[in-house]
């Protein structure tokens, strides 16, 4: 395989999905230049290894690499300190659903920069998720090779992340 | 699942919302999203949720700077250089020992025809990146009109040492240094200005002899090209053709 053609394929496969990358990094680290400086290696690390490419999702490959290049930013941020990327809840938990909360639709989420807000402020394994389905509008399974996950667990973190993510809204509202 | 109960529809709901779940599952879901008002309510409440996330969460697009800077450092790992050494091993395994000698002969041969002496195809490139550096905003990597802050900047990042001079005093400061990628390979790029016109000069390595400045045009833009101590020196402005001769006399005579 010549560089030419290695250069030439990089393109085709991932030069699509440089604004999903970068949307995935943006949200994660939550800094702009971090995200720049993921998104760079993360397109190394794909070229690298594009050897390893076996066809399929190329979008949902790229983003595994950036997600792991965010947590490992993530990391690095809290200085060295632990950031929890696993489930320290359970997530078949979901009881917290129908308990009695405040009506959402009573308020409407009309306000940009508090549902902005809102999603920040969750926890990076819920929040990735959510700007995976909602705002890359990916399907389960490849939610499922982005964040190294079964797909029946994409659902429940999905039913979790929203839960929290109205919670969160409601908290807002309160504040304001 | 031939359940559907409300604790498990608060899992369902979502794949149900999502268009992920399986017929017979979907149709459990709905039958007891009309039983229930409380799950229900649920559905009706998750699916504003979505519609405000969708409408209201920012999707934070990739800068341009970003996605010139990506394939520009791809292109910097996929040296040609290494990808031809690599060839040859690669076939010289395959091989008896003779034959190896002879198609390193024949691939030195090919390197040789394969590395482009063409000095348009030097030029058109150049052109290009003129044009770019000064569309895309992204002039200097490094700006700065002192040639002790420009030159050091290259060390590390280039296998050779631009030489770096300041002309103020002659009408042509120096604005700043930046990398940029001709013919696949980095190549030191120098910004001049003079009155209101830019000037990028493109500086590499060359095999070839030295030879005095030639002047050319593409493109609507004036070049200056010469080899001088190993190094290829392209200059690309708007400048005429005469000030742009005069200015890359003095590079020349610079060093």
């Amino acid at each position: 395989m010549n560089h030419r053609a290695d250069v030439k394929r990089f393109e085709e496969l991932f030069a699509p999905h440089m604004n999903a990358a970068y949307n995935l990094a943006r949200w994660l680290t939550g800094n702009e230049s971090a995200a720049h400086d993921v998104v760079q290696e993360s397109a190394l690390r794909a070229f690298k290894f594009m050897h390893r490419f076996a066809g399929g999702n190329a979008r949902a490959w790229l983003l595994a690499i950036t997600r792991n290049q965010s947590y490992t930013w993530l990391k690095q941020a809290a200085g060295n300190k632990w950031v929890s990327i696993g489930d320290e809840m359970p997530e078949d938990d979901l009881a917290l659903g129908h308990t009695e909360t405040p009506e959402l639709s009573a308020i409407r989420s009309q306000d940009t920069a508090l549902v902005r807000q809102a999603l920040a402020a969750l926890p990076p394994q819920f929040r990735e998720v959510i700007v995976l389905k909602e705002l890359e509008g990916m399907a389960y399974k490849d939610i499922a090779t982005v964040a190294d996950i079964p797909v029946g667990t994409v659902m429940s973190r999905l039913a979790r992340g929203r839960t929290m993510l109205k919670t969160e809204l409601l908290k807002l509202y309160a504040h304001e | 699942m031939n359940e559907m109960n409300c604790n498990n529809c608060q899992r369902w709901l979502h794949g149900y919302l999502d268009n992920e779940l399986d017929t017979a599952t979907a149709t459990l879901v709905a039958a007891h999203l009309e039983a229930c008002l409380k799950c229900k309510h649920q559905y009706e409440e998750m699916k504003t949720l979505i519609a405000d996330v969708k409408e209201h969460v920012p999707y934070y697009e990739a800068p341009a700077s970003l996605t010139r800077n990506v394939f520009s450092a791809i292109q910097a790992q996929a040296s040609p250089a290494a990808s031809i050494w690599q060839t040859i091993q690669d076939r010289s395994r395959n091989w008896f020992v003779p034959a190896f000698s002879m198609a390193v002969l024949a691939a030195s041969v090919l390197l040789y025809i394969a590395v482009p002496t063409n000095q348009n195809l030097w030029v058109d490139e150049a052109v290009s990146e003129h044009v770019r550096s000064l569309m895309a905003e992204h002039l200097n990597d490094v700006a700065s009109s002192d040639k002790h802050t420009v030159k050091p900047w290259f060390t590390g990042k280039l296998d050779f040492s631009p030489p770096v001079y300041d002309f103020t005093a002659q009408g042509y400061p120096l604005l700043g240094g930046r990398l940029d990628y001709l013919q696949h390979q980095t190549v030191a790029a120098l910004i001049y200005r003079y009155n209101k016109h830019i000037i990028n000069v493109f500086i590499m390595p060359t095999g070839e002899a030295d030879s005095s400045p030639a002047s050319l045009s593409a493109r609507g833009y004036n070049i200056v090209c010469w080899q001088q101590n190993h190094m290829r020196f392209i200059a690309v402005s708007d400048l005429n053709r005469g000030e742009l001769m005069t200015f890359s006399q003095l590079v020349q005579k610079g060093m």
